[in-house]
């Protein structure tokens, strides 16, 4: 029987190695490789990367707009994820279905609307315009705003979908019993509903922070002069100038950056599992 | 165990596999080798596939033309490399490669008293600086385009002279130039009076830079994303390609292009003979075809880039040629793109990566 659920496993497991493990080890050869032709195992790339100001800048921008985009989602999504698990009844598929929309629009359609609906005499600012909340244009569009606001939009569904799953879970005779002892709502959901939600939340914030690090189609899009991050730089070293040494080494600074954002975030999960 | 003998099993297989379709190919090529066969490696779409040319050549010339069809220089450059003689006959490498292509040795020396159409180029594109090693031709330029000024022609009235309307602030936050470490580079160096193709202070470029660009509207990165920018009143001045402006005013875009008085960039294909060709009699009246008067007028003047051919170049119309800089006089005034080294990329692009992170 064991033997058998093994065997399961098998096609994933070929599939991974063939298409996530050896490329990996491909890439990891090359980012030791010199872009400028002599043979031989060589650090330059690294040293490149750290000894430059510039990538380190590009890429504390990054890590910055990362961030910012995973707690903007965050606070999207608890309250809607709290709402659709605890409290709409009917209406729990509807909102799944409008949350989900963004996963089946192509991902330059997406880009491209917000492009439209952020530009100066686009259809957000003459709306505000005609409210009377502002005067003139914009101005929102191709700054490091309308990034963050093009990633939050890509990237929220997957933080509610997790939480929502880990507050489902969550059993509603605990709230009464919380109650029925005198605590009031406030403290009921601080000290029950959040730590028993907590899995799902630190998972959200991985699924989230994690790809929004090597993004490079939104930022080049919505940022204009100023969306430059790491993965628009490693987008130009494969695709301007051939130096695919140097773009494997910069992803795989990327790649431990994600390593240790991981296993930082999955020993703060854990702490909540224990509970 | 079992797993990993089952495992082996299944790479050995798939390597089997791998093995037998290389081998397969190669046979299959061979196979259909026909004498009077002329290999051809070209951009998709790129004039020289145009279906009645193909048709009129091969009836003229009692054989058949193949294309194989390139989607960038360096890949052009592995081609040759790894071609078997007569794999492939010509091919049309530009500026930037062709020394690479010509100090490989991959490409045939020329006899242009084979070309009875090169007596008709250019003056200029007769001595095309990088067709030539050691005084010896190795490929005839074919069309040419520039990267200019476009306008919108409600806003600025007259042609920019100058490229430095791009560093105006008068047009701060109307302007966009193209997110490329080369146009960059070479459009700073025109506004600083240094050589574009062999730029003497890179920092003084790069402060240049730094300081046109809170003055953009965004760097583009498509022809596609400038018409609408520009479309949308976005953008009135940027640097664009000819062969783009030239579309969107025929699209009915209030759009001006100029190659200004300091100059622009230019780039230029050329056609060579690859070194293992069977067939070169063959290769050189197809050279001479693409050449001719005829087939570079039909080109260029159903939006096609700018032809070589100067019996072609002076009949078109004067004013659709001046619009898109297919002029003699905007010719006269660009720097084309030369060849660069790795190295040279490299610095460029780390230039203009520290502007975009400024």
């Amino acid at each position: 029987m064991k033997k058998k659920k093994k065997l399961l496993t098998f096609p994933s497991i070929i599939v991974l190695t063939v298409f996530a493990i050896l490329p990996l080890i491909i890439m990891l050869v090359y980012s030791f490789q010199s872009d400028s032709g002599s043979s031989g195992v060589t650090l330059e790339n690294y040293t490149n990367f750290f000894l430059k100001s510039v990538y380190l800048k590009l890429t504390y921008r990054t890590i910055i707009n990362s961030l910012a985009v995973t707690i903007i989602s965050l606070i999207i999504s608890y309250p809607l994820a709290y709402f659709m698990a605890k409290k709409f009844k009917g209406l729990k598929n509807i909102v799944m279905i409008l949350i989900l929309i963004p996963f089946f629009t192509n991902q330059l359609v997406r880009v491209y609307s917000w492009l439209i609906f952020l530009q100066d005499g686009g259809v957000l600012n003459s709306f505000l315009q005609s409210v009377g909340l502002i005067e003139g244009s914009l101005g929102i569009l191709f700054t490091q705003g309308a990034v963050v606001i093009g990633l939050v939009h890509a990237f929220f569904p997957y933080m509610v979908i997790t939480i929502y799953l880990a507050l489902e879970r969550v059993d509603n005779s605990l709230l009464e019993a919380s109650s029925s002892l005198g605590a009031s709502k406030v403290r009921t959901f601080f000290q029950v509903v959040l730590p028993l939600s907590m899995p799902g939340v630190v998972t959200g914030i991985m699924i989230v922070f994690v790809p929004c690090l090597g993004t490079f189609v939104e930022p080049r899009i919505l940022g204009g002069v100023n969306g430059t991050v790491i993965g628009t730089v490693i987008e130009d070293q494969f695709f301007e100038i051939y130096g695919w040494n140097f773009g494997a080494a910069i992803a795989f600074v990327l790649f431990a950056m994600v390593i240790i954002s991981m296993t930082g975030l999955s020993r703060i999960g854990r702490r909540y599992d224990n509970e | 165990m079992k797993i990993k003998t089952l495992l082996s099993l299944f790479l050995v297989v798939i390597l089997v596999f791998a093995l037998a379709a290389c081998g397969g190919q190669t046979a299959e090529e061979e196979g259909t080798d026909e004498p009077a066969t002329l290999t051809v490696v070209n951009w998709k779409d790129y004039g020289s596939d145009n279906a009645d040319f193909v048709a009129a050549f091969e009836a003229e010339n009692n054989c058949k033309i193949v294309h194989v069809y390139m989607s960038s220089e360096e890949e052009l450059l592995t081609k040759l490399k790894t071609a078997k003689d007569g794999d492939i006959d010509v091919c049309l490498p530009n500026c930037t490669i062709l020394p690479s292509a010509i100090n490989d040795g991959l490409l045939l020396e020329l006899d242009t008293t084979k070309l009875t159409n090169f007596d008709s180029l250019y003056d200029r594109f007769k001595v095309q600086e990088e067709s030539f090693k050691d005084g010896k031709m190795y490929s005839v330029p074919w069309v040419w385009g520039s990267t200019a000024i476009a306008y919108n022609t409600d806003e600025i009235a007259a042609p920019p002279s100058s490229v430095s309307i791009l560093f105006d602030p008068e047009y701060a936050g109307k302007i966009a130039i193209r997110d490329d470490f080369n146009d960059a580079v070479m459009l700073a160096a025109i506004v600083l009076g240094q050589d574009p193709n062999n730029p003497s202070d890179l920092d003084a470029i790069k402060a240049k830079l730094i300081e046109q660009k809170p003055l953009n509207k965004t760097y583009w990165k498509t022809g596609d994303e400038f018409s609408k920018l520009f479309a949308g009143n976005q953008v009135a001045v940027g640097l664009m390609w000819s062969g783009q402006a030239a579309f969107m005013k025929q699209d009915g875009q209030p759009i001006g292009f100029v190659v200004p008085e300091d100059g622009a960039i230019g780039w230029v294909d050329t056609w060579g003979i690859a070194k293992g060709s069977q067939n070169p009699d063959l290769a050189y009246k197809f050279i001479d075809a693409v050449i001719s008067e005829e087939f570079q007028y039909d080109w260029a003047s159903t939006g096609g880039p700018a032809p070589v051919n100067k019996d072609a170049g002076e009949q078109i119309d004067p004013v659709y040629a001046a619009s898109c800089g297919m002029d003699e006089e905007s010719l006269n005034r660009l720097y084309f793109m030369q060849y660069r080294t790795d190295d040279v990329k490299k610095a460029w692009n780390e230039l203009w990566t520290e502007v975009k992170a400024n």
